[in-house]
């Protein structure tokens, strides 16, 4: 079994040389192994690569000279496996005939290297064989998915299984994959029209090298080569034919960010931007945004989910919803004519099932009902799927969209800062989500920002925001992680700098962070801010500040997401 | 330092709005030489190195100037070639440094991220692109790039390209020498010379090339030669004149300028006590914004910089008779190019040579090359008996250096240093 990881990788010539050739596809567990040659900030999927060739299955890996994590990769394999068979191919970055006989010679060496350290044969047959199989697949655009479902298209770096699997689980079909390996090559690509494939058997072998090499440059091209105008040609053809896009990159691959952004000028397409680290555990962080993407497109597309028939016929009609956020638990009971009847918003404990099994029994109570009177329960936030008790479960995007709509139809962009995340939404004018950007991975900008920052300062939270309204100096703090800053915040303290000052600093500094998630969406105002940051006076100036615009903050702006939750319930009851 | 700092708060504050305004206070800065060097004011600057720095800050300025003759590259581009168009050549890092300089990366940082590029990527790369997303950079000619060792620059220039449609030349360089692939280089190198002949409507006279040519091949004996004095002689440098030193080998490399400059070097250098300090050899980019390497390196006599591998990436000479040629294999032979093995060789070879007694390797943020390959070159250079330290950092973004923690590293680095030395310092 030899391991490869490029669509430009000569896979048909590994099968002929009687190798196995393998895609690698790793999740790690950790990279304790890659960082300890490597570096942490090389990318994470060079660096699962490393731990997947430690599992020892693997007689070698065929490499390209893709990047500079891959070619720091093959140095640090070289050295670690030096019984393996590692092999780098130096692929071209332009693709014109001079490239391609490069490449050719790559592969014929790569060729020769091979039958060295095994001791087989070429089998010209076999490569002709699959070579000619690989000219006759179809292109890359597949047919649409079935009628209703969703189709669309995944563009970037690699992802993994699991990521496909998710995609799926939503209700998604893949139209066409262009991400990094690709799931089908296209290998007819460079040659239009042309019956490349029964002419095959004519040439000798090294004019068939150089024809198989012209085919493998010439498939639509990755994003590290110099020209990629097929590429945008490929994009502006599949792009009308989808219903949305999903946009993969992989941390620290810095190589398809490029893309994304121009992308983003160019289509009306919905986007998702995602990325993972090809780190087993990591793979669920990305669900919450997936859903929230399909359910918006399906609401785009006219395509709700079929309404669940719990509604008893006769009775009045009352909905629950419950946003089991990391830090509060909110729950919300509205009726038929969408009034809220009872609200509230706890603490969530050290298990968030039990925290909402406390918030229903209690909004129940104040409601003066029972929970037979309920006609649907809906789930929302990031404890959602835990709550085993509840009829459906939506992403707090999706419920936060609804429930700000609910509150101000007018709003366009919504910045919620929560305990331990944060997020924007856009708005449509019927409340559906346009577009949405999340911060969850760091603590900045974030309401746990501020509680070590109070802590710091050594003043309660709740003080925080009116303390900092009595500055009368600019103070920057300028890291942007919670440990630096910290420390930051001590040398000013130290430096017997105004704690009011200090407090308005870091303040400013969140406001920049989410101004930037908001920017991220597209700042159309209406302007709300939610969660239980909106809350401090203080942030919420600062916010204003930065955006040059007021923020509408509703009564109990925690709540927010929970009265969405009730009103999709409703909806759905319809 | 202060007026920089304050200087950069005034371009940072009008860039949201005015992004014209702040391109000419960045102009008007480069001209005032405002721009904030790390100099001691006190401390005599070796001459050669004041007119390094005067020449490096006049050559951008002059650039951002005169749009008409600016060409984007970054630091390997062939840079000959672009000298017989009359270009001049600022480069990705150059620039981002001096916005660093100007103490508004920060300002362009965000901004970069805010467009969707990643924040991992290069700060270098970043703070460019954020730059040219505020409208502060103005349009060169043409740009010209190439593949080696970096990542970044494919798609940083086209991305550039694209949006303010000017043309764009990627030379790749493969990473295996063999005659092929100099054939190669060699044919993107007149694919690159009719793009420029087209950009200027100026024709491409190859006498102007091998002329460019023969004062590289002397500056390069110049700087070779002062580095060999170097071993005996203290000349007093700072970071940022290592950094600077760039502009000469390879910005302005082939230019009258850095052959004076390199001519200047050497024959100053033997006026200069004999050096006692601990000699460092340096890997990869040279943080000038960092306090604690500042504090330590500058003009001091108890550590000193005695070569890098970023000056020294290329050091033979050229073959004016085959210019073309001469010029592939310089970026194919380019240090930076190829496995890490051939880097571990040269690298502990020019240790030994310039009398070294250790190295350290500056991994600066969103560097894949550097980062990916700085344990393998310590585990090595280890193995030869040369110690080597690693630092973490960011030689552009400020807010990304944890002084503190360079600080620990780095003098245990030096009591270690001092330790096999005997107990000096
Ligand atoms: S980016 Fe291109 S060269 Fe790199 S692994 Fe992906 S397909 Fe291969
Ligand atoms: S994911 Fe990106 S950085 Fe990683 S190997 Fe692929 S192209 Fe290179
Ligand atoms: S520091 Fe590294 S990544 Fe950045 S420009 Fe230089 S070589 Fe490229």
């Amino acid at each position: 079994m030899i391991g490869y990881v490029c669509k430009y990788a000569p896979i048909e010539l590994l099968h002929a040389l009687g190798a196995d050739p393998v895609r690698i596809e790793p999740l790690a567990v950790s990279f304790d192994a890659a960082d300890a040659c490597m570096h942490p900030n090389v990318c994470s999927f060079a660096k699962a690569v490393l731990e997947e060739m430690e599992t020892g299955s693997y007689e070698g890996i065929v490499l390209t000279s893709c990047c500079d994590s891959m070619r720091r990769l093959y140095d640090a394999l070289v050295d670690r496996f030096p019984e393996k068979f590692v092999y780098i191919l130096d692929l071209p970055r332009h693709t014109d005939r001079e490239a391609c006989s490069l490449y050719a010679g790559q592969i014929r060496a790569l060729a020769r290297a091979y039958q060295e350290f095994s001791g087989a044969e070429f089998n010209r047959g076999c490569l002709i064989e699959l070579f000619a199989d690989g000219l006759r697949t179809p292109g890359q655009l597949r047919a649409n998915g079935r009628p209703g479902q969703l189709s669309v298209g995944i563009i970037g770096a690699r992802y993994n299984a699991a990521v496909g699997k998710l995609v799926e689980q939503c209700g998604m079909s893949v139209a066409f994959d262009l991400t990094c390996v690709g799931q089908n090559r296209d290998l007819s690509a460079a040659f239009g029209d042309g019956d490349v494939a029964s002419e095959l058997p004519e040439l000798n072998d090294n004019e068939l090298i150089e024809v198989y090499s012209e085919a493998l440059l010439g498939q639509i091209p990755c994003m590290r080569m110099a020209d990629i105008s097929r590429r945008e040609a490929f994009l502006k053809k599949a792009l009308p034919q989808v219903d949305g896009v999903i946009y993969h990159t992989v941390k620290f691959c810095d190589m398809y960010a490029y893309e994304f952004a121009s992308l983003r000028k160019l289509t009306d397409v919905p986007m998702l931007k995602i990325e993972t680290d090809a780190l087993r555990q990591s793979a669920g962080q990305v669900r919450t945004r997936v859903e929230a993407f399909a359910e918006s497109l399906r609401e785009e597309k006219g395509l709700m989910p079929a309404p669940s028939l719990i509604h008893r016929k006769g009775t009045a009609v009352y909905v629950l919803g419950i946003d089991s956020g990391s830090t509060s638990t909110n729950a919300v009971v509205i009726d038929g004519e969408q009034n809220i009847v009872s609200s509230l918003v706890i603490r969530t404990g050290a298990r968030s099932i039990d925290s909402a099994h406390r918030a229903c029994e209690e909004v129940l109570e104040q409601a003066g009902l029972k929970r037979e009177d309920i006609a649907k329960l809906v789930a929302t936030g990031y404890g959602r799927v835990s709550v085993d008790f509840a009829d459906a479960d939506i992403t707090e995007i999706t419920c936060h969209a609804r429930g700000a709509h609910y509150f101000n139809p007018s709003v366009r962009t919504i910045l919620d800062i929560g305990g331990q995340d944060s997020k924007a939404i856009r708005l449509n004018a019927d409340g559906t989500v346009a577009d949405f950007a999340m911060n969850d991975k760091c603590a900045a900008g974030t309401g746990r920002f501020l509680e070590a920052m109070a802590r710091t300062l050594e003043v309660g939270i709740d003080e925080l925001g009116p303390l900092s309204q009595q500055s009368t100096n600019k103070v920057q703090i300028t890291s942007m992680c919670t440990v630096f800053a910290e420390s930051e915040v001590i040398s000013l303290i130290a430096d017997n700098v105004d704690k009011a000052d200090i407090a308005a600093g870091v303040h400013r500094a969140i406001a920049g962070k989410a101004y930037g998630l908001m920017h991220r969406v597209g700042l159309e105002p209406v302007y709300m801010m939610t969660g239980g940051v909106a809350k401090n006076p203080g942030v919420v100036a600062a916010v204003e500040e930065r955006l040059g615009a007021t923020l509408y903050i509703c009564p109990e702006p925690e709540i927010v997401g929970a009265v969405g939750a009730t009103l999709l319930g409703l909806d759905s009851l319809a | 330092m202060e007026v920089a700092r304050t200087y950069g708060g005034v371009v940072a504050s009008q860039l949201d709005d005015h992004p014209n305004r702040a391109a000419a206070l960045i102009n008007f800065g480069l001209k005032a030489e405002s721009f904030r060097t790390g100099h001691l004011p006190d401390k005599p600057m070796p001459a050669a190195y004041r007119y390094l720095n005067h020449m490096a800050i006049k050559s951008v300025a002059d650039a951002l100037k005169h749009p008409e003759t600016l060409a984007w590259t970054n630091i390997f581009a062939p840079v000959e070639l672009l000298q017989c168009f009359d270009l001049e050549c600022v480069s990705v890092e150059a620039l981002s440094s001096y916005f660093s300089g100007f103490w508004i990366e920060d300002s362009l940082l965000d901004r970069s991220d805010a467009a969707g590029f990643a924040p991992t990527l290069c700060s270098y790369h970043r703070t460019f692109l954020g730059g040219f997303e505020s409208g502060i950079i103005p349009e060169a000619k043409a740009a010209i790039t190439t593949s080696l060792a970096c990542d970044g620059n494919v798609n940083t220039f086209r991305h550039i390209a694209t949006q303010s449609h000017i043309p764009l030349f990627v030379i790749d360089v493969p990473y295996q020498k063999t005659e092929e692939a100099t054939r190669y280089v060699v044919r993107q190198l007149r694919e690159a010379i009719a793009l420029l002949e087209q950009a200027t409507g100026k024709k491409f006279d190859i006498d102007r090339l091998r002329e460019a040519i023969r004062r590289e091949n002397r500056s390069k004996q110049h700087y070779l030669s002062f580095l060999e004095k170097r071993r005996k002689h203290l000349y007093p440098a700072t970071l940022t004149l290592t950094e600077f030193t760039l502009f000469a080998t390879h910005l302005s490399i082939g230019s009258e300028w850095a052959e004076k400059f390199f001519e200047m070097l050497d024959s100053d250098v033997e006026k200069y006590p004999v050096d006692t300090s601990h000699r460092i050899f340096w890997v990869h980019v040279t943080p000038y914004a960092e306090p604690a390497l500042a504090s330590y390196f500058n003009y001091s006599d108890v550590y000193s910089i005695a070569a890098d591998d970023f000056n020294l990436d290329f050091t033979g000479q050229l073959d004016e008779n085959h210019p073309l040629e001469a010029l592939a294999e310089k970026l194919i032979d380019n240090v930076y190019n190829g496995p890490l093995s051939r880097k571990v060789d040269i690298v502990a070879r020019e240790i030994e040579h310039y009398d070294c007694e250790g190295a350290i390797e500056f991994c600066h943020w969103g560097c894949r090359q550097s980062a990916g390959g700085a344990q393998l070159l310590r585990s090595k250079l280890r193995d030869r008996g040369i110690p080597m330290l690693v630092l973490d950092g960011d030689a552009v973004d400020r807010r990304n250096n944890q002084d503190g923690q360079i600080r620990t590293r780095l003098e245990a680095f030096f009591e270690l240093l001092d330790g096999r030395k005997g107990g000096t310092a």
